[in-house]
């Protein structure tokens, strides 16, 4: 798991607030040039239960698990839990909000953050 | 024979940085993430059927092999992570698990849907391991 500096988790206490427990899901940070690619293992959750949240100083993933343990069926052995999917990443307005773009494939969550001009490398020339 | 990598880190100032470092580590290789290769599964039964859901997200119905083999359950699937900026070359990554399946399943009838990445495989009981509901005359 590689996280890049700009995009930090918030400290543990101020998500306590949340009374329904979550589950932080695999994710990934990678750095481009121009844009931080994030991806996020969402097993299970279907289009429209992906809720992404992005303002100037944090990014939250939230994902709703389509299926529903049907009634009826005797758990032997779990792995997996029943709780949501929740992510929270915090930033120094490194990414463009407006341009924030994610893509869900078989449970592969992929958002693009477009870098805020301010961070975007820069050529000098010498004159 | 297993080798333990040892993580000398900036961290280890602290006595007990060696601890926290090993707790650190433990979860990380419990909880399936990225680097690891071991599919989390759930199993569940009714009165019919077992049902083995696995996670794997990201991963192409055609690379996803299921077998049945003598009373297990043997999953196995490639994950292929497409080439980026960073990483010139396209990586796989294989993914397997095997279940010791709790009774004796019908093996010609055993079915599975891979969908929002997650694998569910329907395995019919046989017939001699449904529960059977015997009415016993009291004289």
């Amino acid at each position: 798991m590689s996280l890049e500096s700009t995009l930090t988790q918030p400290e543990a206490s101020q998500c306590a607030c949340d009374v329904r427990s979550t589950v932080k899901p695999v994710f990934n940070v990678r750095e481009r040039e121009d844009a931080y690619d994030l991806t996020v293992l969402l097993p299970g959750v279907a289009k429209d239960g992906v809720e992404i949240t992005a303002e100037d100083d944090s990014l939250v993933v939230r994902g709703r698990r389509s299926e529903k343990t049907a009634a009826g069926l005797t758990p032997l052995y779990r792995e997996s839990f029943d709780a949501d999917f929740e992510l929270t990443l915090t930033h120094e307005k490194a990414f463009d909000v407006d341009k924030v773009a994610a893509e869900l494939r078989d449970g592969v969550l992929r958002i693009t953050l477009p870098k805020t001009e301010a961070l975007k490398p820069r050529k000098i020339s010498v004159s | 024979m297993r080798f333990v990598r040892y993580y000398q880190t900036a961290r280890q100032r602290s006595p007990w940085s060696g601890l926290e470092n090993e707790i650190d580590r433990l979860f990380q290789s419990s909880l399936a993430g990225f680097g690891s290769s071991r599919i989390p599964v759930d199993l569940h039964e009714d009165q019919n059927n077992v049902y083995v859901r696995a996670e794997l997200p990201g991963v192409s119905r055609e690379a996803i092999t299921v077998e049945v083999v003598d009373g297990d359950l043997n999953l196995s699937a490639v994950r292929k992570t497409p080439a980026t900026e960073g990483k010139a070359e396209e990586t796989s990554a294989t993914l397997s698990r095997s279940i010791q399946l709790p009774v004796d399943v019908q093996t010609d009838a055993v079915s599975a849907v891979y969908e929002n990445g997650v694998l569910t495989v329907t395995l019919p009981k046989r017939e001699e391991a449904k529960p059977r509901k015997v009415n016993v005359a009291v004289k």
